[in-house]
């Protein structure tokens, strides 16, 4: 048996490696070619999701909760401690959080420039179910409600900061980040190290963090709250969410195949996939071939929904279609579309983010697209023909 | 395949019991002389074309008919399989004989048909193509 | 003849009230009971009145109570879905009505050359929660079976009619499909019955007579009380007569869990129905008061 030392590989291997290296881009299009020269297609549908690391600001979440043996007055204590640094527990538009005064009461909300190529920070919602509205010609419209969770802006990343240590990458387009937090919690729940995350902003910790790559003009104090009018009825946004966990599947569920007889012979095949792969020459089977596996629990984005309703007291979005990925009371993101045709072309009405001092009336309830059938409006009638 | 062999299978097959499809059984409701016969000798036409791109039809879809061993056309005024909200559904799938023009065989339809079938006739006919509105002028009941 | 109606929907309501005080449709229960109770039973049934006023409601609104799935649920949508069907009943008056309820809607439609549509049926199906409640009228037209579903807060329906305000035995009447064609045949042109305030809903016990086969579905191993079963038995195969036992599931009965996860907990209903007890309230005040002047314009219009 003749071992292959590594030295001898990278003899091998090097002179190809040389040799791809220098072909032109243009070529590279096509097959994905490895440097043993063997080609190869990715048949799935999708390419298959990047592998999840956490983000640079990731930090211990949780805590180890271990007996402290408090008394009552201790426990109270502290309870009063975090109600004098966050604020006292309150209820804000149907959800429990703490009543943390605004920092935009001594520095006022600085404004940039709305441009063309402005990216504006997203939300963090909870899916709340579906139900059907009306349009102003009596047809049926499905909406899912997405409810904006007690959204805070966290912290701004400036593009410098923002992915340096793990890629050295020169930043073409600079982006900066925000970094919005949702559902003020506990302070006792959450490691030291988390709880500082929000410190600079002076909010309580936040259940749930997420990153908008923002242009620098798009940039919003932290501390700042935002609200379901950071969008307005008639936008296009993007959602993106977590599919429904559906656990091991096989291939009729996963991928939709018809499966095999129930009879005609047919024995122990019934539910199965077939055939995997050919055999002569390429006798193996190809990346990307539809098979069993896990489905379901895959970040999803789904792009182009049309916001056809607000309600401003409890912060619920009204989201064309039923098909938001995510289980009712699951978390969902949403931002502006990226779509080159639907994306905005001026200036959204509030810009960075909507921000109440700003109007001298506060907004109705309820604030519908122009197509949209007002639930208290009377009833649709047709014109009489002439 | 009788009906009761239909029932006894393992899975739903009450949806694809209601497709107006190939060999579907359909019933005429007007008064031509050859649709009364046909229904009056217990010979029922049968379908052998639908003409749209999904092959089953719906309220006002054009359908070929083989009836009483000649080929006609008719179209579809009331169906069996469920419908959405304010469309009426029927007991039978109802056909209204037409021949090639777009002129009705009978003149006079004796069941109601749906109103929606007024929009949806306009839509399909066109200036020079055939004229789907006249078997509007002799149905006596809409629903 | 009318008592007994009457001593048997107040039986069922009594059933319905105490053995089974988590069930969302008025019959989805008392239906499954084998015989109805005696006089002698109800008086033992007899409750305080106060905790009947408002989970009396929830046969009269079923649609205020959400759908019982829990991964399903969320307060705030629930409130916002009640907001808006309460917005919807301000605009038009929707009366109570059950399965087996004779009824009219007219609806706007731009098909039709006046522009409107009015269908007038027996309701055979009630079904979903909140904005999505729909219900089907069924009648024979012509000799044909016509059926037609709402939505009950459609915004282009104008007007619905109760026009003889009953219930049947079962809570779906599908089976109506293959009944002989007189037990849904009623003239378009049906005059409304009005009952006096305050009498409990008749009961129609009528017992339909199926068709021969084929039918759409396998009557024969349900338990539908509306159907003549005399008379079924005299049309299915002897075959079909072995097989009715092994599809029947007498233990479904004592499944508490399952009926536990089809229905609203008695707490949870008051919460619902106290927060929108005072607008229905109003609503049907108002309701009372638009019906008496329309009783007093008539007259004036004859004369």
């Amino acid at each position: 048996m003749a071992r292959v030392t590594p030295s001898k590989l990278l003899n091998f291997i090097s002179p190809k490696i040389h040799l791809y290296s220098r072909v032109s881009k243009e070529s590279c299009n096509l097959p994905i070619v490895t440097a043993l020269g063997q080609s190869f297609q990715i048949r799935e549908r999708r390419p298959a999701a990047p592998k999840p690391r956490f983000p640079l600001w990731f930090l211990k979440k949780e805590r180890v909760q271990y007996n402290e043996s408090l008394t009552v007055d201790n426990k109270n204590f502290i309870k009063e401690v975090s109600h004098d640094k966050f604020g006292p527990p309150a209820i804000i538009s149907g959800l429990s959080t703490y009543d943390t005064p605004s920092p935009l009461k001594e520095q006022p909300l600085v404004k940039g420039e709305w441009t063309e190529n402005t990216k504006r920070c997203g939300l963090i919602t909870r899916k709340i179910g579906c139900y059907p509205m009306w349009d102003v010609k009596g047809r049926l419209i499905w909406s899912t409600l997405l409810q904006v969770v007690d959204n805070h802006v966290v912290s701004f990343i400036p593009s410098e900061n923002i992915n340096s240590e793990r890629k050295n990458r020169k930043a073409k387009n600079p982006l900066g980040a925000l970094l919005i937090g949702a559902e003020s919690c506990d302070p006792q729940k959450y490691t030291k190290e988390y709880c500082g995350l929000f410190a600079g902003a002076g909010l309580p910790p936040k259940r749930f963090l997420s990153k908008f790559f923002i242009t620098p003009n798009a940039k919003i104090q932290p501390g700042t709250p935002l609200y379901a009018t950071h969008f307005q009825p008639g936008d296009v946004i993007d959602v993106a969410g977590v599919t429904i966990d559906r656990g091991f599947q096989g291939v009729m569920k996963r991928w939709g195949f018809k499966g095999m007889p129930k009879s005609h012979g047919v024995t122990k095949t019934h539910r199965r996939g077939g055939n995997i792969g050919g055999g002569g020459e390429k006798a193996r089977v190809w990346p990307g071939t539809k098979m069993p596996g896990h489905m379901g629990n895959k970040r999803r984005i789904l792009r182009g929904l049309t916001i056809w309703r607000i309600n401003t007291k409890y912060n619920v979005l009204y989201v064309q279609g039923l098909a938001i990925p995510g289980e009712t009371n699951s978390i969902i993101t949403i931002f502006d579309t990226i779509l080159p045709l639907r994306k905005k072309k001026q200036a959204p009405a509030y810009f960075p983010t909507f921000y109440p001092s700003d109007l001298d009336d506060p907004l109705p309830e309820d604030l519908y697209e122009n197509s949209v059938h007002h639930f208290d409006a009377p009833t649709i009638t047709f014109e009489e023909p002439k | 395949m009788s009906f009761s062999n239909i029932f006894l299978r393992p899975f739903h097959t009450s949806k694809e019991c209601y497709h107006i499809i190939k060999m579907s059984r359909l019933r005429v409701v007007d008064n031509s002389e050859i649709g009364r016969r046909a229904m009056a000798e217990g010979k029922p036409p049968k379908c052998i074309h639908v003409y749209n791109k999904k092959g089953v039809g719906t309220i006002g879809d054009k359908v070929l008919v083989a009836i009483l061993g000649e080929k006609k056309k008719g179209i579809l005024v009331g169906v069996k399989k469920h419908q959405p909200p304010r469309v009426p559904k029927f007991d039978t799938n109802n056909i209204v004989l037409i021949d090639d023009t777009g002129t009705p065989l009978g003149n006079r339809i004796h069941v109601p048909i749906p109103v929606m079938l007024r929009t949806i006739l306009k839509e399909k006919t066109f200036a020079k193509g055939v004229d789907y509105t006249k078997i509007l002028a002799i149905a006596s009941r809409f629903v | 003849m009318f008592s007994n109606l009457y001593r048997q929907c107040l039986v069922e309501k009594h059933f319905v009230y105490n053995l089974f005080p988590l069930c969302k449709w008025s019959q989805c229960f008392a239906s499954s009971q084998p015989e109805l109770a005696t006089e002698s039973t109800i008086q033992a049934f007899e409750e305080p009145e106060k905790r009947s006023i408002k989970l009396e409601q929830r046969f009269i609104y079923p649609e205020f109570l959400p759908d019982p799935k829990i991964e399903w649920r969320n307060s705030i949508r629930e409130r916002l879905e009640r907001q808006d069907m309460l917005k919807r009943r301000s605009q038009i008056e929707i009366p109570e009505f059950y399965v087996g309820t004779i009824m009219a809607v007219t609806s706007f439609t731009p098909h039709s050359t006046s522009k409107k549509n009015r269908f007038l049926g027996i309701c055979i199906q009630r079904k979903g929660c909140g904005l999505r409640a729909t219900f089907v009228l069924r009648n024979i037209i012509d000799n044909l079976g016509t059926e037609v579903a709402y939505h009950l807060y459609d915004p282009t329906i104008e007007k619905i009619e109760v026009i003889r305000l009953e219930k049947r035995l079962d809570d779906e009447l599908f089976y109506l499909r293959d009944a002989l064609p007189e037990y849904s045949t009623f003239p378009l042109d049906m005059e409304p019955v009005i009952l006096p305030d305050n009498t409990p809903i008749p009961v129609n016990t009528t017992q339909v007579i199926l068709k021969p086969r084929p039918w759409v579905g396998r009557w024969e191993r349900t338990d539908f009380k509306g159907i003549n079963r005399e008379h079924m038995m005299t049309l299915i195969s002897d075959k079909m007569k072995m097989q009715i036992a092994k599809h029947q599931k007498p233990w479904e009965k004592y499944d508490l869990m399952k009926q536990y996860r089809a229905t609203i907990p008695e707490e949870e209903q008051k919460e619902i129905f106290a927060e929108v007890y005072s607008q229905l309230h109003q609503l049907e005040l108002g309701k009372k008061k638009s019906k008496r002047i329309r009783t007093f314009v008539k007259p004036k219009k004859s004369a």
